[in-house]
């Protein structure tokens, strides 16, 4: 059975990189927000098994959602997917629970990886 | 680019990102060498700030632009509105590639503003331009990457919420 993505991301050419991405393997994006506001409210309805979330958005930047997201559900499985590859970025990302990082534009191989240790 | 980095070793990261992003997101090969640009061109512009005082311009025949657009998108045919939507996430993804290889190469944190779409070719007023990438692929289809000198001040936060301006 196919693990359950829900995508958050602002940009259109990263959610069809995403959609090439996964296609063919075991993960189906069935949401898409663009938003961390939007992320916060759908989380609980689509229930999915691990979320994708960019950080630098309009409105609230992806770490605060994920925070957020945390706080309500601490089983919640999220990789931040983001060019803000910094110490401090991944530092607050792992200190929020996040469960891996993943550099933009990302290769197939990297980005099954880190979701496998996520949902492992 | 305000950092410890020679010009030399920017213009091969740009090189590096610029070829990268552009066969990863548009499955288009491009390849530094002479091209003279066309007369039906577009260009983005990104500013760096927190005291890199830099900025880069993407000029580009809208042809190969509008062709990176239909690929990326998976659209057989595009808008010029889709053009410019492709074109800013592009260099929105390259400088997030370029700035992460700063980082690891001198431990700089830089960041970027939201990328400035154009019709036709824009020049950065008072900006010098540092030096050109030239690019061009099988379609004779070109772009040019310039890296601009800011004048002190100039690519600073204007004040706005930051989060809302880096990416």
């Amino acid at each position: 059975m196919s693990k359950r993505i829900m995508a958050v991301d602002d940009s259109r050419l990263v959610r069809v990189q995403l959609e090439d991405t996964l296609k063919g393997t075991d993960y189906e994006i069935v949401a898409y927000c663009r938003s961390g506001e939007d992320a916060i409210e759908q989380y609980p309805v689509v229930r999915p098994d691990l979320v994708t979330m960019d950080i630098i958005m309009q409105g609230m930047d992806g770490l605060d959602a994920a925070e957020t997201i945390l706080k309500n559900d601490p089983d919640a499985r999220i990789v931040m997917v983001s060019s803000l590859a910094y110490d401090g970025t991944f530092e607050r990302a792992k200190a929020i629970g996040a469960r891996g990082f993943v550099d933009k534009p990302f290769h197939q191989e990297q980005l099954l990886k880190v979701f496998g240790e996520a949902l492992s | 680019m305000g950092t410890a980095m020679t010009r030399d070793t920017l213009a091969q990261i740009l090189d590096q990102a610029l070829q990268d992003v552009t066969e990863r997101t548009a499955g288009v090969r491009l390849n530094q060498g002479e091209h003279i640009l066309g007369d039906d061109l577009c260009t983005v512009h990104i500013t760096f700030d927190q005291g890199f005082d830099t900025s880069l311009t993407l000029c580009a025949d809208t042809s190969l632009l509008a062709r990176m657009a239909r690929n990326s998108f998976h659209e057989e045919a595009v808008t010029p509105e889709d053009v410019e939507e492709f074109s800013k996430e592009y260099l929105n993804v390259l400088c997030g590639k370029v700035t992460g290889a700063i980082y690891r190469a001198t431990q700089s944190d830089v960041h970027f503003g939201a990328p400035v779409f154009y019709h036709g070719r824009y020049e950065p007023e008072g900006q010098e331009a540092q030096f050109v990438l030239t690019y061009t692929d099988e379609h004779s289809e070109g772009a040019q990457l310039i890296h601009h000198q800011v004048p002190s001040g100039e690519g600073k936060a204007d004040g706005t919420d930051r989060r809302e301006q880096i990416r």
